[in-house]
Parts: C-alpha cells; structure tokens; sequence
C-alpha cells in the first residue's frame, strides 16, 4: 500500500447548525473507495473486517435461500454484501452490491437532522455520526437516499458506517479494503478513483459489458464511496438508485416554511404588540349596569341562542 | 358586583392541559426545527428527552384536543349572526363596537379559532405519528422515506397555523380584554366584562 496524503478531518458541514463550517484549513484531498463489483467473489471477508475493526456485536441469521449473510443492515451492520440472482438473455447473473454508507458530498441525512453537531462531513469526504449528539429522530434515516443508516432500540440513536474514520485519519485504507482479496475494493483519493474507474469500465466494455458504468450519482453531488457497474442498465436490479437526491421535494419545501414560519411568529408578535400599544386594554364599564341600558345592536332583532 | 359562572372547573383543567402541553410542544418543537433554538431541549432535559417526551405530551394534547371538543363543539355551532360578526371583524379589531353585532357565548372568531385548532390538532396528530415511531405501528408502516418527509412538512405547516393562532389567542385573551384570563383561571367574569364581550350570553344569564 502506497503511503497515502494526509487526510484532513477539518469540518466541513456541521448538521442543524446556521453557523458557517468552521475550517479555515486548505482543503485537503478528498478520498474515495471504490467497488470494483466484477472483482468481487462474494466471500464476504469485509463484511468480517468491518465487524472486528469496529467491534460491533455478532449478529446471528439463517437461511433464508440466499447467499447472503443477513437480511438487511443494522445498528450493529454496517455493511452487507447483497446478492441479486437475476437472469439476463437467459444467462443466470449474481449481482452483487456493497451496501454501506455511500458517504455523499451532498449529505441527505446531514441535511435532515435537527440536532447540532450529530452528523459532520469532514473534508476528506467522510460522513461521521456522532451518537452522543444524536437524539435519536430517525429523521437521517428519511433523509438518506440509499436507505443505509439503522436504528438501535437499545440505544435510541442512529449507526452506520463511518469509512473507518479512525483509520483514514492516520493514513490507513479503511478495514474492508484491507482485507479484500481481490482487489475488488480500493482506497485513494477520489481524483485517483475516478481516473483508475474509467480504466476498468474501458476493460469492462472490451471484455463485452457495454453498459459498464461508473456509479458516482450527481444528484448527490457524487459519493465517496463509488462502484464500478458491469451491467450499468441495470442499476435497479442491484438496487441502486437511478438517480437519487439530497433534498427531496418535501424536504426543500420545508426549509423554505421554516423562514415563512419564522416570518409569521415574529409578525404575529410583533402586530399583537403594536395593537395593544395603539389600542390598549378594552376595559370593562361596570357602572352602567342596569340591563335596560342601551347596547349597540343588542335590541329585538338580535338572534336567539 | 355580581359575577358569573364562564367556565366549569373541568373546563378550565382541559383548557391547561391542553394550553401547557400546546406550549410543550410548541416550544421543542421549535427546537428540533431551527437550530438557533435548539438550546430549549436543554429546558426539557436534553434533546434525546425532548425527543422522548414531545409525542408522549402529544398524546396529552390530543387527549385534551378530544375532551375540548366534546365539551364545547355544541356551543361552537356557527349561526347566521356570525357571518355578520366576521363581515365586522375589522370593527371589532379596531374597537368600533357599534359596527359589531353582539356576541353569545362566543362570537365568531372564538368559534373560528375553535374548528381551526381542532382541525390542525387532527393532521398534527395524524402527521405526528409516523414521526414519532418511523419503523411502523400496529402493522402499518415503515414510514422511513417519502412518507416521513412529506408528514414532516405537513407537521410543520401545522405547527404555523396553530402557533399563529395561539399567539392572538393568548393577547385576546390575557393584556387585550382584562377580565378574560380570570374566567379561565378562577371560573368567573363581572356583569360588566360579559355585557361588553358577551351581550347575548349576559343577558341569558341576567335571571341567575
């Protein structure tokens, strides 16, 4: 493994908070992995390296016809090999995805969580959780468009993958990297990424696959964690998003209530209060308490209860 | 000075019941929805607490939201006087008396206010649900995704509609009209206050 350039863990997007990043640092390189998905032989060692570097709990499963180790992600999982049998032109296809934080440069969850400091996205590109701000809203786990963060009832807070941070920060490949036998994952700045992509979707498309893609959505302003796609037509089947996005419509709208709401309150208050200044207290006449006294409107004609 | 009899005691521990935990609520809620404000979940025991808490209050509220709405939406019933009283209702803001036809028991922003908060309490509720617990309830759900976002808007949206209304509600009802807060606090109004706010109702209660 080559020595790779310092990794800064300057701030660069704080969650819930109105106050501008707090870096003043040089911005430092970005660093990406990236999923080389026709490298992969499904032995799932990262999956292994994942659970001891960052000691999480052993989770038992079963069976349940699929080469797949669990069912779905978890508080104590935070990356799953996923396997997809599907047929293309009558060949049986194994597609295979690494279903982890996709760490993006546009962070839905961050963008979504309303409580300060619980998730930051550090120059380096890495989207970190941190659980002891977190207050445990779930609103992240809306908010992410590849459906990847997961609730722990134990805790009450929201976990998932965090690139190995406590790696990368010492200029260490994160442990699924490390351990992968084949090379089907690597580590480096995402520049290098993209440039050693590009050669292995040209390799793919030479070896017959001619809808091989880079996945590296936009509409997320990119991903630090990238996947080399043979069957790039089929992005669904892998169960990939085609095209997803930061801010959905309802989220978007509702950053812009929020000033309307702010607008209103502060109008509502204010206009009580320049009313009672130009108005005053509507003070009660006691004296004139014989009911036969005149009352404006309150002759026969007024209606009956 | 005689006084009379505004509301029941059961009444007045509905009316706060509801008025504190709406003010709960408002106030958390604030919180998690602007981050300058996130400060006041540190009133409420932190944000996780204030997390915890603000649907179990919810459920306060709406249980308080129910038992209001029994006891009052009778005497809410719009009538055919209180569309004049709203056709005035720039009268009555600018304290042209003669201009506004005399109240019964509640005129007819009362009554507005009244359908308005029992309405936006039922999609507050409605949309508070899945918030509260995402992963599903009782067989229905997971909510996580669209659903979530798109009752986060309404909850807010919400949230703006109530909390306007609360704070006309709040100045009408305590520095505008003196005499007002007592017969939510202690139950009861001078002949004077009721012959001025209320003249139909106060001539009802003239016999007692």
């Amino acid at each position: 493994m080559p020595q790779l350039p310092g990794s800064s863990l300057a701030v660069k997007r704080i969650s819930a908070s109105p106050d501008p990043a707090p870096s003043i640092r040089t911005a430092g390189p970005e660093f990406a992995k990236l999923i080389d998905i026709s490298r992969c032989i499904g032995c799932k060692g990262c999956e292994v390296a994942c659970k001891e570097w960052n000691e999480l709990k052993i989770e038992p499963t079963r069976n349940f016809g699929s080469f797949q180790s669990h069912q779905d992600l978890s508080a104590d999982t935070w990356l799953l090999m996923r396997f997809t049998e599907i047929e293309v032109d009558g060949d049986l296809q194994w597609l295979i995805k690494k279903d982890a934080c996709m760490h993006c440069e546009e962070p839905g969850c961050l963008y979504a969580c309303p409580a300060p400091g619980a998730i930051v996205q550090y120059e380096n590109g890495i989207v970190d959780f941190n659980p002891d701000k977190c207050i445990g809203c779930q609103l992240c786990i809306s908010g992410c468009p590849f459906d990847v963060p997961r609730f722990s009832a134990e805790t009450h807070k929201v976990y998932k993958c965090n690139m190995c941070v406590d790696r990368v920060e010492v200029g260490l490949e994160p442990a699924c990297v490390k351990t992968c036998p084949t090379n089907a994952i690597t580590w480096g700045t995402k520049d290098d990424m993209v440039a050693l992509a590009e050669q292995k979707v040209d390799r793919l498309k030479d070896r017959g696959f001619e809808n091989a893609t880079l996945y590296d959505p936009a509409g997320v302003g990119g991903t630090h964690m990238m996947y080399v796609v043979p069957h790039g037509d089929r992005l669904v089947d892998y169960d990939l998003p085609e095209d997803p996005t930061a801010a959905p419509g309802a989220l978007a709208a509702l950053a812009g209530l929020k000033q309307l709401g702010m607008g209103v309150m502060g109008l509502g208050l204010l206009g009580t209060a320049l009313h009672y200044l130009k108005y005053g207290p509507e003070v009660a006449d006691e004296e004139a308490s014989d009911p036969a006294s005149p009352e404006p409107g309150s002759g026969p004609d007024a209606e009956n209860t | 000075m005689s006084r009379l009899e505004r509301f029941t005691y059961f009444e007045r521990v509905v009316h706060w019941t509801l008025g504190l935990s709406f003010l709960y609520l408002l106030m958390t809620g604030l919180a998690f929805s602007h981050p300058r404000l996130f400060w006041i979940t540190v009133l409420s025991g932190g944000g996780q607490t204030a997390r915890f808490l603000h649907p179990w209050i919810g459920m306060l509220f709406s249980v308080s939201l129910g038992s209001m709405f029994f006891i009052w939406a009778k005497d809410m019933r719009l009538e055919s006087n209180d569309r004049e009283w709203l056709m005035a209702v720039r009268a009555y803001a600018t304290r042209q008396k003669d201009g506004v036809p005399p109240a019964g028991k509640y005129n007819a922003g009362q009554k507005l206010f009244f359908w308005a908060m029992t309405v936006l309490g039922v999609v507050h509720l409605a949309s508070g649900i899945p918030l509260w617990m995402p992963a599903g309830v009782l067989g229905i759900g997971p909510f996580y995704g669209g659903t979530v976002n798109t009752m986060r808007l309404l909850h807010y949206a919400t949230t703006l509609g109530g909390g306007g209304l609360l704070i006309v509600h709040v100045y009408l009802g305590t520095v505008a009209y003196p005499g007002t807060l007592g017969a939510m606090l202690h139950g009861r109004v001078s002949r004077g206050w009721a012959r001025l706010h209320h003249p139909r109702w106060e001539k009802e209660q003239a016999g007692d």
